[in-house]
């Protein structure tokens, strides 16, 4: 845990250098420019959860600013607010717009959600600008009352300290929710939207979330000028405001000590260039044009490399303990003997006129290894995202463990035990492959927001406790040594393995498996018959679409053969095999077509 | 009242066409790279700006000096509007260069800070050989009012709105109905199927991004007369272009069209009724499109396979 106590000792040095500055430093500019670094950090700091982390595009958080500005201000200017409570209610506040803006974002991505967050605060912009019975227009707000301590308003040092022990808070409260099941979640939201609901993880929710973490720090940033300043007006709240706490961000990069280092050296720039303005607007366009592609990461990225190259020891990670026990399936009630686990009834979807899943009946017996197969194009993958929740079907029940499940959406079906892997890997390549496991456990790590966010134990225990699972997990899939490595870098068909490591964590009782061996060489395919069936014999009943019939045939209990959308044979694989109508859709038929004949007449 | 609202909705036009030529190029470099221009509304200004420059050297006058009516005549109009489409389709190529290509291909917002990175070097430097006064260009044909049906139009209103349509119209044919349009919409499809088919692909690229930043040349040319152009203008004007080809559909160039001078009509009517709802309602409006129909109104879903 040497990184551990590295941590400590910088906290305890920033939280030092923050109490001894006001001591040492008089000059109230300087005070200035170490309050604006404190403000800026606090904005960039949330905002990277929801840029860096949860990579959402936010073009308009000038207007959350705006939003906490203007709350501390018309709190403790109209309504003569306790200053201090004027300053929570600010960061509230923003929340609730957080709320307000992440609703239309949801269901837009790419440039639209870049436009729906610059009409956000463009609309804030102009309702400050023109609402001037309300919000004092270009005249703004006097008589905004800063908080005081013992009858006194908080003098330029004191400020510095407030926003220092601010800043340290939203760092250790940021890092420890960053570095836990939250963390992961807003990363495999940013990699993989499908695969992170398949895995159990709302990405309605942690998008939200992130979006409210975002909004409360700028907010609280925007309350902090306003009060400081003791005046706010429309002047502040502008786009370029959006883009200069984006800069912050993306040019200090997304890891935790991104913001840290953006926030200082670009308001180390601003108020050292501001006496010449040409200067400072090249320095910036040049800045926005280069550094992304000088420094792909940011610039903590680019340190943090240029670190680890001149320490070796910092890229050393710790040893992981080696799992000691074999790895359990969760205890779940039974069914009755006789009811199928999943069971579909005159389930339909067209796409226009093509109906790749016609009145499909099917039962799923708990324990049992099922195959779906047919030929391209029979439907099989459509009938998968219907079971599994990311299509919804037209008409027709589907059952799963007692519960209907139609209209559900993927998290809550992953929840009642329904796992999946995919055709077309859709893995959280950024992240180690330890880490995917553990969103794969997501469900099952109890610890709330608050235990999360504040690093209390019981979030510590928990943490502790799903990596040794998922170590389990790796180590039951032959995957252990692979832990620390980059899921996105490891050869394809591991990649396939380690996707189903992933669904396994979920602790499914059925398990979809599309196409698990697509792409694996005749070894791995081998291989995976093995690994099927020690997933089944933990107590995982599993579906799978193959197109591999060796495999199909060698570990099926049961196979169901689509065509044209339509089930047209079920049975154990003997009977499906020679099956004449199996053998028709994929063979064709034996009768001559006619130009055959024509062509056998001409040449006969 | 009938006389006004016939007004406003011409000056709806004419607005609305500016902001169509801009949602256009915004398109054009969309389909092919899946990034476009954040700082265009600073191409848009750098193109008014290389206009009046001209028309002042055709004058015989020093760029910094001042323009009076008679100096502009139609042909120096036209060649100052050769001289911004061609300055300005050099500036697409640099932009393509040094702010798009190191990007193209990764999702995220590297594209977006470095384009508008890029207008900011562009804005200041405009401001470095300009100054920060507004700019005035007198229109070439004249400040006349013309009466339509009572409402009074201004000459260069309807030269906007008439070049605007006939330009939009050759694109239009060119993308469809050409080889160079079919090179284009293929590499739109797919890059890599596109260069096995025999396109060269790195020039249709560029090329979108030529026809991309002399669009917004013209439509700095065309604007100057009508609105006070300063160097600030850009920003302003650029993001009404770009919720006019989102709300249109940023993948579809007719969608682009419609969102632009569907745009400007808004605008302009709801100016008529109450001038400081003008930009929020706007907004609001784009967002309230946005949740009902992400896409845009005549965009193509994107369907993601899984």
């Amino acid at each position: 845990m040497r990184f551990g106590k590295g941590h400590a000792i910088g906290v305890a040095l920033a939280a030092a250098a923050i109490a001894l500055a006001p001591v040492l430093i008089t000059n109230g500019f300087y005070l200035k420019v170490l309050f604006l670094i404190g403000v800026n950090y606090l904005a960039a700091a949330g905002l990277n959860v929801l840029v860096g982390h949860t990579g959402q595009k936010s073009l308009g958080h000038a207007g959350l600013f705006a939003v906490g500005a203007y709350t501390a201000a018309l709190l403790t200017a109209r309504l003569g607010w306790n200053p201090w409570l004027a300053f929570v209610a600010a960061g509230a506040m923003a929340a609730l717009f957080g709320v307000l803006i992440a609703l239309p974002a949801l269901r837009v991505r790419g440039p639209a959600l870049a436009m729906v967050t610059i009409g956000f605060g463009i609309v804030v912009e102009k309702v400050v600008s023109e609402w001037q019975d309300l919000f004092g227009g270009q005249a703004g707000i006097y008589g905004v009352v800063p908080p005081s301590i013992g009858g006194s308003a908080l003098n330029d040092g004191q400020w510095v300290w407030f926003v220092g022990a601010l800043g340290i808070v939203a760092h250790l409260t940021i890092r420890a929710l960053l570095r836990g099941k939250y963390g992961r979640a807003f990363m495999a939201v940013n990699t993989a939207e499908v695969a992170a609901e398949s895995v159990g993880v709302s990405v309605y929710r942690f998008k939200v979330l992130a979006f409210v973490i975002s909004a409360v720090t700028c907010g609280l940033a925007g309350a902090l000028i306003a009060q400081q300043n003791q005046y706010i007006n429309s002047d502040f709240i502008n786009f370029n405001l959006s883009i200069f706490f984006l800069l912050i961000v993306l040019f200090g990069g997304s890891s935790v000590y991104g913001p840290l280092v953006g926030a200082v050296v670009l308001t180390l720039l601003d108020a050292f260039l501001a006496r010449w303005p040409t200067a400072q607007h090249f320095t910036y366009g040049a800045l926005l044009l280069f550094a992304l592609y000088a420094m792909p990461d940011g610039l903590s990225g680019a340190l943090g490399r240029l670190a680890k190259k001149l320490v070796p020891a910092l890229a050393r990670k710790p040893a992981l303990p080696a799992p000691t026990t074999g790895w359990k399936l969760r205890a779940t009630e039974r069914l009755a003997a006789d009811k199928p686990l999943l069971q579909t009834r005159a389930v339909y979807k067209a796409y226009g006129g093509v109906v790749p899943t016609n009145n499909i009946d099917m039962d799923i017996k708990t324990g049992h290894i099922h195959s779906l197969i047919g030929p391209n194009g029979a439907g099989k993958t459509t009938l998968l995202n219907i079971l599994s929740g990311i299509v919804p079907p037209d008409r027709g029940s589907i059952e799963f463990a007692g519960r209907s499940i139609v209209h559900m959406v993927p998290n809550r079906i992953c929840a009642i035990g329904l796992g999946r892997t995919f055709q077309n890997l859709k893995l959280f390549a950024d992240m180690s492959v330890l880490d995917n496991v553990k969103v794969g456990l997501h469900r099952h790590m109890r610890s709330g927001f608050w235990s999360c966010l504040l690093g209390l134990p019981n979030a510590q225990r928990d943490e502790r406790a799903a990596r040794d699972e998922a170590l389990q997990i790796l180590d039951f899939l032959g995957l252990l040594d692979k832990a620390d490595e980059v899921a996105g870098s490891l050869p394809y068909g591991l990649q396939r393995r380690l996707e189903l490591a992933r669904a396994l964590a979920t602790h499914p009782r059925l398990l979809l498996l599309d196409e698990p061996a697509a792409g694996l060489n005749p070894q791995e395919t081998q291989d995976l018959v093995g690994v099927i069936a020690k997933i089944r014999d933990l107590g995982v009943t599993v579906l799978l679409i193959e197109h591999h019939m060796d495999l199909v045939m060698a570990i099926s209990d049961h196979v169901i053969v689509l065509d044209y959308g339509e089930k047209i044979a079920e049975g154990k694989p003997a009977e499906v095999q020679n099956n004449p109508r199996v053998i028709t859709a994929y063979l064709g038929t034996d009768e001559p077509d006619e130009d055959d004949l024509e062509l056998e007449a001409s040449h006969g | 009242m009938g006389a006004s609202l016939l007004q406003a909705v011409f000056s709806g036009l004419a607005l609305g066409s500016i902001y169509a030529l801009v949602a256009l190029g915004f398109n054009i470099t969309h389909n092919t790279t899946k990034t476009f221009n954040f700082g265009q509304g600073e191409f848009l200004v750098a193109g008014a700006y290389v206009a009046v420059s001209a028309v002042l050297l055709l004058a015989g006058k020093p760029i910094s000096g001042a323009l009076s009516e008679i100096e502009v005549t139609p042909g120096r109009y036209f060649a100052a509007l050769i001289v911004s489409i061609v300055v300005l389709g050099a500036l697409g190529v640099l932009l393509y260069h040094a702010a798009v290509k190191p990007f193209v291909g990764q999702g995220g917002l590297a594209w977006v800070m470095s384009t508008i990175g890029f207008g900011i070097i562009i804005q200041n430097t405009a401001l470095a050989i300009w100054g920060p006064a507004p700019l005035v260009m007198p229109s070439p044909l004249g400040n006349q009012v013309i009466r339509i049906g009572g409402a009074g139009v201004l000459p260069q209103e309807i030269l906007v709105l008439v070049a605007s349509i006939l330009v939009m119209a050759c694109l239009d044919f060119v993308m469809r109905k050409t080889k160079i349009g079919k090179a284009v919409r293929a590499v739109a499809h797919s890059g890599p199927a596109a260069t096995l088919m025999g396109i060269n692909v790195s020039a249709i690229v560029v090329l979108a991004f030529v026809i991309s930043s002399a669009l917004a040349g013209l439509a700095g040319l065309l604007i100057a007369p009508i609105t006070t152009a300063s160097v600030f203008m850009g920003l302003t004007l650029a993001l009404k272009a770009f919720s006019a080809a989102i709300v249109g559909g940023l993948n579809n160039a007719r969608g682009c069209m419609l969102g632009g001078f569907l745009l400007g009509l808004i605008e302009a009517l709801v100016g008529l009724w109450q001038a400081e709802l003008r930009e929020i309602s706007i907004f609001l409006l784009i967002i309230l499109v946005l949740v009902l129909k992400p896409e845009g109104l005549l965009g193509r879903r994107m369907v993601e396979k899984v």
